[in-house]
């Protein structure tokens, strides 16, 4: 027990927070102001894991290396195999930017922040701009399409392949490798899911490896993404494969299926606030802090972040046991009656210094520009081809995917684009 | 006058604007910057950052 002795730990179960249930996904705003008022931090019976909600808390906890993302510190992952009997998964999972120390970590995150950060959005508007056309011209002159199907399923895994240079008829299959890594280190998921996930990432690896082989063949590895990655070197150190595959798995965790909810509820954001939407329209300087406030707004996350305790310690009130497991639950965070008193008001002109969307500290999002970038071109594409978009039947006939693993998964969201009357009207 | 970036988040603090909006007058070095000081975007501290040139 890591219980304080002289104070009994706040507890929690699913009667306060069930995550899973559809009531929950399709209106969690309830549970978020109960347990933001009530339950700051909680151990979650059932759940077997912390609850921290605050937007104080979750933002001490990203800050604190005490706090790790490193699954293998968890009290119940599954033990460390011999090196002997790794599989590329394992071996990558090694060399991971959840793993390493913190000097190692530093390290990548420079090796990586030319292909990434603010200054070469403009590069990365060019690589993947034809992506977003292309989405458009497939969606024509409809006078109804699915946001999910026609944008947010297709786009971000697509980005994401295109920046490490995934030829386009390997998308479905880097989708899958996509999707099984994310599910690899999920605590929420059982062990026999997970190693079913595992499994199905070792063909995407193999994949890799290839590439990565076939960069090193070469004279020159090249200037996009991979090719610097192989040619890279930072004192006199170069990256070995598996540090290069462990920079890629952060990249498509970060970017490729998390992605997928930022186009669904930005559209839906914006069809829900016509006086947002002008507003954005008639100024597009605002869209980076538009798509930072239609994240926050939208809340999408249904087990967002996780973290483990390096050590036993106290915070927040509480005392935290080595090993355990903590659910950094951003999604509250967001909507913090303390930090926004406002919470519920969409606004694109809204001051979000510190503001946890992606993240903070030293594992920030490592794709927040290609996010940034990716949202930016879908919803000026949006707005200037569906001038009269609305969403169908008042709410889109929305429905979500109940049982996704980590997110409040919109997989429906009918919009209804009225091109017929203003074909009429032309 | 010179430009920093955060190498976790690619925030640029440019020494010849500053923040004025954060209190930080244009011209502030940023060996100047306080200690404790962190990156508006992401959190790091101030050893997260190196010298840019864009």
């Amino acid at each position: 027990m890591s219980d304080n002795a002289a104070t009994p730990r706040t507890e929690i179960d699913s009667s306060v927070f069930n995550p899973f249930s559809p009531e929950f996904v399709r209106e969690p705003q309830d549970t978020w102001q109960r347990m933001l008022r009530d339950y700051p931090i909680a151990w979650h019976r059932e759940l077997q894991m912390w609850v921290v909600n605050t937007h104080e808390l979750c933002s001490a906890i990203l800050k604190n290396n005490v706090f790790t993302p490193n699954f293998r510190m968890w009290e119940h992952a599954p033990p460390e195999k011999p090196e002997a009997e790794k599989n590329d998964f394992d071996k990558a999972f090694d060399h991971s930017l959840f793993t390493v120390s913190q000097k190692q970590h530093l390290k990548l995150r420079k090796l990586t922040m030319p292909a990434f950060s603010k200054p070469v959005m403009g590069r990365i508007y060019g690589k993947i701009e034809d992506l977003v056309t292309e989405c458009f011209d497939d969606i024509g002159d409809a006078e109804e399409f699915d946001v999910y199907d026609a944008i947010a399923n297709k786009l971000p895994v697509r980005a994401i392949a295109r920046m490490v240079g995934v030829p386009t008829d390997r998308e479905a299959f880097f989708h899958d490798f996509a999707v099984n890594l994310i599910m690899a280190t999920r605590p929420n998921l059982s062990p026999k899911q997970r190693d079913a996930a595992i499994e199905g990432t070792l063909p995407g690896f193999a994949f890799f490896r290839e590439l990565i082989d076939e960069r090193r063949a070469r004279d020159e590895p090249g200037d996009d993404f991979l090719g610097s990655l192989v040619g890279a070197s930072e004192d006199g150190e170069s990256l070995d494969d598996y540090d290069i595959l462990a920079v890629i798995f952060a990249l498509i965790a970060a970017g490729s299926d998390t992605a997928t909810d930022l186009h669904t509820y930005a559209i839906k954001g914006l069809l829900e606030h016509p006086d947002q939407m002008q507003k954005l329209r008639d100024n597009p300087d605002l869209m980076e802090n538009a798509i930072i406030e239609l994240l926050r707004h939208g809340s999408m996350g249904k087990l967002p972040f996780f973290r483990f305790a390096s050590e036993d310690v106290d915070f927040g009130g509480e005392r935290i046991g080595k090993g355990q497991c903590i659910l950094v639950n951003l999604s509250a965070a967001w909507h913090d009656p303390a930090r926004y008193p406002d919470w519920d008001k969409l606004d694109i002109e809204r001051r979000l210094d510190g503001n946890l969307v992606f993240g903070a500290g030293a594992h920030f999002c490592i794709g927040t520009y290609l996010v940034r970038v990716q949202g930016g071109l879908m919803i000026s594409e949006f707005l200037k081809r569906f001038p009269d978009a609305e969403l169908a039947n008042g709410d889109g006939d929305i429905d979500y995917d109940y049982a996704h693993h980590n997110a409040r998964r919109i997989n429906r969201l009918h919009v209804r684009t009225h091109q017929n009357a203003a074909r009429r009207a032309a | 006058m010179q430009q920093w970036i955060c190498v976790i988040c690619g925030f640029i603090y440019d020494e010849a604007e500053g923040m004025p909006d954060h209190g930080i007058a244009p011209g502030t070095r940023f060996e100047d910057l306080p200690e404790d000081w962190t990156c508006p975007e992401c959190g790091s501290p101030k050893s997260a950052f190196e010298p840019f040139v864009g």
